[in-house]
């Protein structure tokens, strides 16, 4: 046994967002997760398709104020990320894929940071067409939500313990 | 409990026996289902975001055709939510969650007709960037993205408003 995974699963809040029986807690943490990887992820990916050319029309200096919402869904997924790691710590921290898929949401975030310097807060930015790097930092940008999307997803499916001691029925 | 003649039906066709027997299918489907619904809530919720005046120096035509992103997002999740259907009927047949994600969708259509069926569409698309959305198209974007969210949540919670019987194992 873990010693410290199970300090973690014996916790009263590890116990209360797992056990009460209410959709307002686990289900609701589940949920919140969910709207933020679709704004986030969601939003991320239209960006980086007008950065592509696909809505060419698309003036770019506004598009700055989206990220505002962005970064507030950052926070929420942050935030519940944490609480539904808070209830089985077990379930994701032995699972390989769940390292996978942080290490594909820090890069990400990176990914978008560096897209908003190079891009979005450079004034000259609407007077001359985007570079081919930039295009590229896009397409790079696409490819990784995408595969952090699925690493999240497949969590369901690929997790060996449910908690300590507990072994995975699927 | 006896099974209604549609699920006898439905558990008798091949897709029903692809889904169970290829257990890949699934897991597959469940992401690109989740793809699918970052793309619609990505492209539409930013477009609906910019009726209600985020982001006004973007021309609403312009962002638009992010729009046809969305419904290919919607394409896939109508594609692979069929597959879920015929996999597991009852678990969606019998569902107050899936009733709700109906009804949400539901509303999200009648709302899409008032948006391009009127002139609010051809209205939107002569507005250059800085220009205010009527009150009436802020309404239908405010519908919009209320819909789509309405409708995520209760797929989500679909899972735990599961029917307790299940016809096979």
């Amino acid at each position: 046994m873990d010693p410290f995974l199970a300090f973690i699963e014996n916790g009263a809040l590890s116990t209360f967002i797992r056990e009460t029986p209410t959709v307002f807690v686990f289900p609701a943490i589940l949920t919140l997760h969910t709207i933020g990887m679709g704004v986030l992820a969601g939003g991320g990916i239209a960006i980086d398709l007008r950065i592509l050319g696909f809505a060419p029309k698309m003036a770019l200096a506004p598009i700055g104020r989206f990220f505002p919402v962005l970064w507030l869904a950052l926070v929420v997924n942050a935030i519940s990320g944490v609480l539904l790691l808070i209830a089985y710590p077990t379930k994701a921290l032995t699972n390989p894929l769940f390292y996978v898929k942080l290490l594909l949401i820090a890069l990400a975030v990176v990914v978008l940071v560096r897209i908003k310097h190079r891009i979005f807060d450079d004034p000259k930015i609407e007077r001359m067409p985007i570079e081919r790097g930039d295009k590229r930092l896009a397409l790079f940008s696409i490819a990784i939500w995408l595969a952090a999307i699925a690493a999240g997803r497949l969590l369901a499916y690929t997790y060996r313990w449910e908690m300590l001691g507990i072994p995975a029925i699927t | 409990m006896e099974m209604e003649p549609w699920e006898v039906w439905v558990r008798s066709t091949d897709l029903h026996f692809f889904v169970l027997r290829h257990p890949w299918m699934w897991p597959l489907c469940e992401t690109i289902h989740y793809i699918g619904l970052s793309l619609l809530l990505g492209t539409v919720g930013l477009f609906d975001l910019r009726a209600l005046g985020v982001a006004k120096g973007i021309a609403p035509y312009a962002i638009h055709r992010l729009i046809r992103w969305g419904i290919a997002g919607f394409i896939l999740n109508i594609i692979t939510g069929i597959v879920f259907f015929f996999g597991y009927p009852e678990q969606y047949a019998y569902n107050n969650a899936f009733y709700f994600k109906a009804a949400f969708m539901g509303i999200a259509g009648f709302n899409i007709l008032a948006f391009y069926g009127t002139s609010a569409f051809r209205q939107v698309q002569t507005l250059g960037p800085n220009a205010d959305v009527p009150g009436r198209i802020k309404l239908i974007a405010a519908t919009s993205l209320s819909m789509w969210i309405g409708v995520l949540i209760c797929g989500r919670l679909l899972t735990f408003f599961r029917p307790p019987f299940f016809h096979s194992g």
